[in-house]
């Protein structure tokens, strides 16, 4: 992502943003800057606070503290008919009374715009979006692909700042997901509004998002580009919660050099130290890629260990062995689906990666 | 005997006891019209002694002492003022409990206390009331209060079962949109919950039109239907009062029909284009 010029407006800043209902905190301190035109994916699991971060952006909720701006302005205690926005939810929240064209012309209605643009602009964007032949049917007639579109084209009639999606395809059969996905990473590109979707499925996220903010128990665990949070993450739940990474916890065992060696009850591990150094004997973690990791000999700057393979999932472009540790967890190794397998079901092998591939996290094992 | 066998036997059984069930209830007023037709000497009870329609002009006609007009009029009256406001108090209590203010759930059971009170002894309390407070009891006023305690309970059920299954994120979407709560109720909410509300108009009237209990010492001097019907009974047994019996039950289906026939418009404009 290129770096934003400093004086650029932001399409959304969002400074402590704190949400609890009753005992339960939702949202606790999240803080997010969100340039123009850019896809913004909140990744995380169900009950995370992804959604109802997305609501107080919306003002569907009321946080209990903190800052939303939307494109500068402090909307903060702004209802929601006043804010810059139009919002996707996941069953899509037509309006089972009126006919395609009535709502999605509804935004514009209630801007107060005069009748003939109206009808016009949703000419327009009824065309757009492919769905001029259901103008004058009800929701309850269209399939789950059309009902998207007239949802899309409802939001987007208004041009808003911020699109908020709220799992915005995931009423959809899988079959159709990609597509749609495809053709709404193109709309965001061609109309420059904002999107911020939020999902628990980190195929969506990666795919889409310009930048991923991955949230976990009220609290961003870590944002940045995909490949920053897929490469480098900086917690054990990061690590954890996208796939393909093998999770190791221990304590600093020494320092030595710009590399932290890890002991763990699978052996020493050495893995090359990030911003801070940790104490010694301080609780660690580290993750390694299962595409990094591969059959080898012991060899001087690698890492080893001795595993049985267990079973190979085969997926087209890769292949994953499925390793078995010793712990109760398995470990992933990743090889070119082109190339012939190296290892087999029942198989005890000794498995490595180059040092410098090791992922030291940052935050406190949670 | 297969399973497909004896269900089919269940369903032969069940059927007959539904039309058992359907004929119990219908026979006596069926009766009752056959017998309104019966001829000028007619009796109370058949034979009809000849078919005319003396007792409905005799209604029609009738003599001060047995006029049914004008408590026929104020019982409409009642019930239509007893619909509107039944209607517009459950919609907004309705929307009150979706908020979950403070104190929703005893506010709940309160307002249903209205369907388990004893209607004379409420009657008859609030009667009481009047009296202390210097307010004579009237059909318009007292009668129409105590109307409204029975019916909005029921008006209100309706509502929160309507409600219960209205999707908020609709309305959320409107919010969104840049409705303001206002017209997002108004042009979104509300059109939604409609059959609801003609359901609790139709509770709000047809409980009101037939109110006995709670109208006998609310009612003061100027007397609802049901309670001229009563005095009349009390008075002389004549199929006079067969006709007014069937004439009120053709009122109410022609009033039923009118809802039924509107929520089936709705629910079709809802489903095509």
């Amino acid at each position: 992502m290129p770096e934003a010029p400093v004086l650029a407006q932001l399409d959304l800043e969002i400074r402590g943003l704190r949400k609890r209902y009753g005992g339960f905190v939702a949202v606790d301190g999240v803080s997010l800057k969100i340039a123009k035109g850019q896809f913004v994916c909140l990744l995380g699991p169900s009950g995370c606070g992804k959604t109802t971060t997305l609501r107080c952006i919306a003002g569907l909720e009321e946080p209990d503290d903190g800052d939303i701006l939307i494109g500068g302005r402090e909307v903060t205690g702004d209802p929601p008919w006043q804010r810059d926005i139009a919002m996707m939810f996941q069953d899509f929240a037509l309006f089972p009374h009126m006919t395609v064209g009535k709502q999605v012309g509804f935004g514009l209605e209630m801007l107060k715009r005069p009748k003939p643009e109206i009808t016009k602009r949703v000419t327009e964007v009824l065309r757009a979006f492919e769905i001029d032949r259901f103008a004058d049917r009800k929701p309850a007639s269209l399939s789950g692909g059309q009902r998207q579109r007239v949802a899309l084209a409802r939001a987007m009639i208004t041009e808003p700042r911020l699109l908020l999606l709220d799992e915005p395809i995931g009423a959809l059969d899988y079959a159709l997901r990609e597509a749609v996905m495809i053709e709404l990473k193109m709309l965001q590109r061609r109309s420059g509004i904002s999107f911020i979707w939020v999902t628990h499925d980190q195929n969506e996220a990666f795919s889409l998002g310009d930048h991923v903010v991955v949230m976990n128990h009220a609290r961003i665990e870590q944002q940045g580009t995909p490949e920053e949070i897929l490469q480098r993450p900086r917690s054990p739940f990061v690590a954890g919660f996208v796939q393909g990474n093998n999770v190791f916890h221990g304590n600093v065992a020494r320092i030595a050099g710009d590399a932290a060696l890890i002991a763990t009850p699978f052996g020493e591990f050495a893995v090359p130290l990030r911003d801070t150094v940790p104490l010694l004997g301080a609780i660690a973690s580290f993750s390694v890629r299962a595409e990094r990791l591969r059959p080898m000999p012991p060899e001087p700057g690698c890492n080893h260990l001795t595993l049985t393979c267990r079973t190979i999932e085969y997926f087209g472009s890769i292949r994953r062995y499925i390793l078995e540790r010793g712990d109760g967890e398995v470990m992933k190794l990743d090889q070119f689906g082109a190339e012939p397998a190296c290892l087999i079901p029942g198989e005890v092998a000794t498995v490595g990666w180059r040092a410098e591939d090791g992922v030291l996290h940052e935050g406190a094992p949670s | 005997m297969g399973w497909r066998t004896r269900s089919r036997l269940t369903s032969w059984l069940l059927g007959t006891l539904t039309i058992g069930f359907l004929l119990y209830q219908w026979m006596p007023i069926a009766t009752l019209s056959l017998l309104s037709f019966s001829g000028p000497t007619g009796g109370t009870t058949f034979p009809m002694n000849g078919v005319s329609l003396h007792w409905y002009r005799e209604l029609w006609e009738a003599s001060i002492m047995s006029d049914f007009k004008p408590p026929l009029l104020r019982s409409a009256l009642l019930a239509l003022a007893c619909s509107v406001t039944t209607t517009i108090l459950a919609v907004t209590a309705a929307q009150a409990m979706r908020g979950r203010f403070r104190g929703h759930n005893a506010f709940f059971y309160l307002l249903l206390l209205g369907i388990m009170a004893p209607g004379l002894l409420v009657g008859f309390g609030v009667a009481l009331t009047a009296r202390l407070l210097g307010i004579e009891p009237a059909w318009d006023g007292t009668a129409f209060l105590v109307h409204v305690s029975w019916t909005l309970p029921f008006g209100f059920m309706t509502m929160l079962a309507i409600f219960n299954r209205f999707d908020a994120r609709i309305e959320e979407a409107a919010l969104t949109l840049g409705a303001t709560r206002w017209v997002a109720f108004r042009r979104i909410t509300l059109p939604i919950v409609l059959p609801g509300v003609i359901g609790a108009a139709l509770f709000g009237f047809s409980l009101s039109y037939d109110e006995f209990a709670r109208s006998l010492f609310t009612t003061g001097s100027d007397v609802t239907l049901p309670l001229a019907v009563m005095a009349q009974l009390d008075r002389q047994l004549t199929p006079e009062l067969y006709a007014i019996g069937t004439a009120t039950t053709v009122t109410s289906f022609v009033a039923i029909l009118a809802c039924t026939a509107s929520l089936a418009l709705i629910r079709r404009s809802m489903r095509r284009g």
